[in-house]
């Protein structure tokens, strides 16, 4: 009775499963099977890349190894389940072995709240409407939202890309950067929160902010 | 069922913590989805902060989609092929060959003797380093 399902999306990927008997696959048939499947994510890998990596030239050599790796290990691929999450997941590996500048960062994990229920909002009082920190943000250059983003730290730029910008669901960004499911949440709405003040800093700094009267 | 879903009843302090996972289509199953519309709709301070939040991740999304959508340097995807031709022929090829034999013998009235063989070559690839 006026109750919608809203907000239920397809699920990805699934439309179209070829049959494949990988072990008969010849390697002039797995080659072009990963050319023709494979390769129609590597503008969106690179993008990705960028965000990792913060500079072209090693985000094209990620990019590559990423397709290196993803090609030896392609009978492994399960055909009919999410490619683009697998080959994500090679991506987010790669960067960790071969690129991170500081190998031996921790991961953040110690003092990191598993319980993501860290969303303030426990009355209704705080927000009214639209405040002039959203305002603020409609005067935001793309410059300034790459700046921002790459400012984070990786743990919250990277799980807020993988959800915002390709949007995957916590489960598929949980397998591809290997943490539990829950401390997806919590960086996910940490990181959320840490760009939007970000954004609005920058809005202020460059004088656009105008105040949250004509709204 | 929707009379079986209208019993359910969530408090706002119930509803708040998970309004994230509401807009970001993560709460466990549809059930969830009936329980949060129908208190949406019962209490507007609830939607309200619902929409106020929605809206807002909706406006970062839209930032972020419009900037981080740099396209990947020309030549990329020919640096890829090149270097998948070349994996590809590191891969090396054995064949030999396999025999299989079916023997089928009845005793009976008539006996029954059915022999069959064949060899088939049987292809064999692997992904070398060397």
């Amino acid at each position: 009775m006026g109750v919608t399902y809203a907000l239920m999306e397809p699920k990805e990927g699934l439309g179209e499963v070829a049959v494949v008997d990988r072990a008969k696959e010849s390697v002039a048939q797995k080659k072009a099977r990963f050319e023709r499947d494979a390769m129609q994510f590597t503008g969106q890998l690179y993008a990705a890349a960028l965000r990792y990596t913060k500079d072209p030239q090693d985000a094209q050599d990620l990019v590559q190894d990423t397709y290196a790796r993803a090609f030896v290990a392609f009978h492994q691929f399960e055909p009919g389940t999410n490619l683009k999450a697998w080959l994500y997941r090679i991506l987010s590996t790669t960067f960790i072995n071969s690129y991170r500048k500081d190998q031996r960062r921790p991961q953040l994990s110690d003092g990191e709240p598993e319980d993501w229920q860290i969303y303030e909002a426990s009355s209704h009082t705080s927000d009214q409407g639209r405040s002039a920190e959203d305002v603020a943000l409609d005067s935001i250059v793309d410059l300034d939202v790459k700046e921002a983003l790459a400012a984070m730290p990786e743990e919250f730029r990277i799980t807020v890309y993988l959800a915002d910008v390709e949007g995957f669901s916590y489960k598929e960004i949980a397998e591809i950067i290997g943490v539990p499911a829950g401390t997806v949440m919590s960086r996910l709405h940490r990181g959320r929160k840490l760009l939007r003040e970000s954004l609005a800093q920058y809005a202020t700094d460059r004088g656009f902010n105008r105040g949250d009267s004509d709204v | 069922m929707i009379q079986m879903y209208e019993l359910v009843r969530i408090s706002c302090e119930e509803v708040l913590p998970s309004v994230i996972l509401f807009i970001d289509n993560e709460l466990p199953d549809e059930n969830q989805y009936l329980i949060f519309t129908i208190h949406f709709q019962e209490c507007p301070p609830c939607c309200q902060v619902m929409e106020h939040e929605r809206t807002t991740i909706a406006l970062m999304q839209k930032l972020l989609r419009n900037s981080c959508n740099e396209e990947a340097p020309a030549g990329l995807d020919e640096k890829i092929r090149r270097q998948t031709d070349q994996l590809a022929g590191q891969y090396q090829t054995e064949f030999f060959s396999q025999t299989t034999i079916t023997e089928l013998t009845m005793d009976g009235y008539t006996s029954i003797h059915v022999t069959q063989q064949y060899t088939e070559q049987v292809r064999h690839e692997f992904f070398s380093d060397e």
